[in-house]
């Protein structure tokens, strides 16, 4: 028939053009559906050190003693008094918690997860912009893949026969669950 | 003559020259239905180029990068004045200026800019989603522009608040998990609209 062979290139031709873009929602999507256990883009490590009492003085002053105890040659990104006890020296992707004037050092490096960080950003539309034109395009296209793939396939595999349970199934277990749940 | 193939029928190039009976890696090649023809670019493939160009370009600003809606009002607050008299700015939209010491860890969802003379912070948080800080922000001047709250907490908010940020710690390495900020009985928050990390 000739519109099923209609929705036959369709399905063909948008699964193909999309088939990348789902690859990298369904990975960013089971990434951050368990936010709650994991930080899903960036890996946060921390280190307690000791350097020992730190005299008094301005931060920049403070800052400068501790990144040479600690080993550190790099000019930090700024420093910043948070009370009377504590300093907090920003690094390009770490952070000093230090404690004064006991000279306690919590180091905490930041590094971004590999292509999980950009899958998610691509997901997540952190970007927005323009990207958000390119998400709602390919949700037509998802749209469009469900709606051509019920008919591609005839007789007693497709809707006349376990394609429509199937069909059926995938309707009824979200409307289950939003019924059960809500 | 045509060639058909999972479907698609299109023509054969004809200008590849060689013998229709002779096998050749060249011919071959020909005829997958796109080869020989004129390269032409195609609507969306510009529209995907352009997409790729404009993401690769993130919002810059002439004195830093612009989140949400940036930054209006010309004038900052201090944030010593919001923090000794929080009922004289609640609910106004204010501009707040600092050092971002704090970044929501796993969303994004917040920042805490501080007044580096003073050490007093205010959090400002943003829609989920809508405006995304990124961790790599922590230490650079920033601006930001919202609306100033005063919550008031109950009990049981308070205890919430205090389970989230134990388990909040406890994910990312623990080490301060017992040394929290107490949570007083009211909250100051900026709802976060915009702002510019430098």
């Amino acid at each position: 028939m000739r519109w099923r062979r209609a929705i036959v290139a369709i399905h063909r031709d948008v699964g193909y053009l999309v088939a990348g873009l789902t690859v990298v929602y369904a990975i960013s999507g089971i990434a951050v559906n368990h936010v709650a256990d994991w930080n899903p883009n960036y890996v946060i490590r921390t280190v307690e050190r000791h350097i020992g009492d730190v005299p008094e003085g301005p931060a920049p002053v403070v800052a400068a003693t501790v990144l040479e105890r600690l080993g550190i040659d790099e000019a930090p990104t700024s420093a910043v008094r948070m009370g009377p006890g504590e300093l907090r020296i920003f690094l390009d992707g770490r952070s000093l918690k230090v404690t004064l004037p006991g000279g306690r050092v919590v180091d905490e490096i930041v590094r971004r997860r590999p292509v999980l960080f950009q899958l998610n950003f691509l997901h997540l539309n952190h970007g927005k912009g323009i990207w958000t034109l390119v998400a709602d395009l390919y949700a037509a296209a998802l749209l469009a893949l469900a709606l051509t793939g019920i008919f591609i396939v005839p007789g007693r595999k497709g809707l006349g026969g376990r394609g429509r349970w199937l069909l059926l199934a995938g309707i009824v277990l979200p409307l289950l669950y939003v019924i059960l749940a809500t | 003559m045509v060639h058909q193939h999972n479907g698609f029928v299109a023509p054969l190039d004809s200008s590849s020259g060689t013998s229709e009976h002779a096998f050749s890696l060249e011919k071959t090649f020909n005829q997958v239905p796109w080869r020989g023809q004129t390269m032409r670019t195609h609507p969306i493939a510009t529209l995907l180029t352009l997409a790729i160009v404009a993401l690769a370009v993130p919002v810059l600003a002439a004195d830093g990068t612009v989140y949400g809606d940036g930054v209006t009002l010309e004038k900052a607050t201090p944030i010593t004045e919001l923090l000794e008299n929080p009922a004289a700015y609640d609910g106004k939209t204010i501009r707040v200026d600092g050092v971002i010491t704090g970044v929501c860890k796993k969303r994004g969802c917040w920042v805490q800019i501080t007044d580096p003379d003073t050490g007093k912070g205010v959090r400002i948080k943003v829609e989920d989603g809508v405006i995304v800080f990124p961790l790599e922000s922590m230490g650079h001047p920033a601006s930001a522009q919202g609306t100033f709250r005063v919550i008031h907490l109950t009990a049981e908010q308070k205890q919430k608040i205090a389970e989230h940020r134990a388990k909040e710690h406890a994910a990312e390495g623990g080490h301060e998990a017992c040394e929290s900020e107490p949570i007083g009985d009211t909250v100051v928050v900026i709802q976060g609209t915009g702002a510019i990390i430098r």
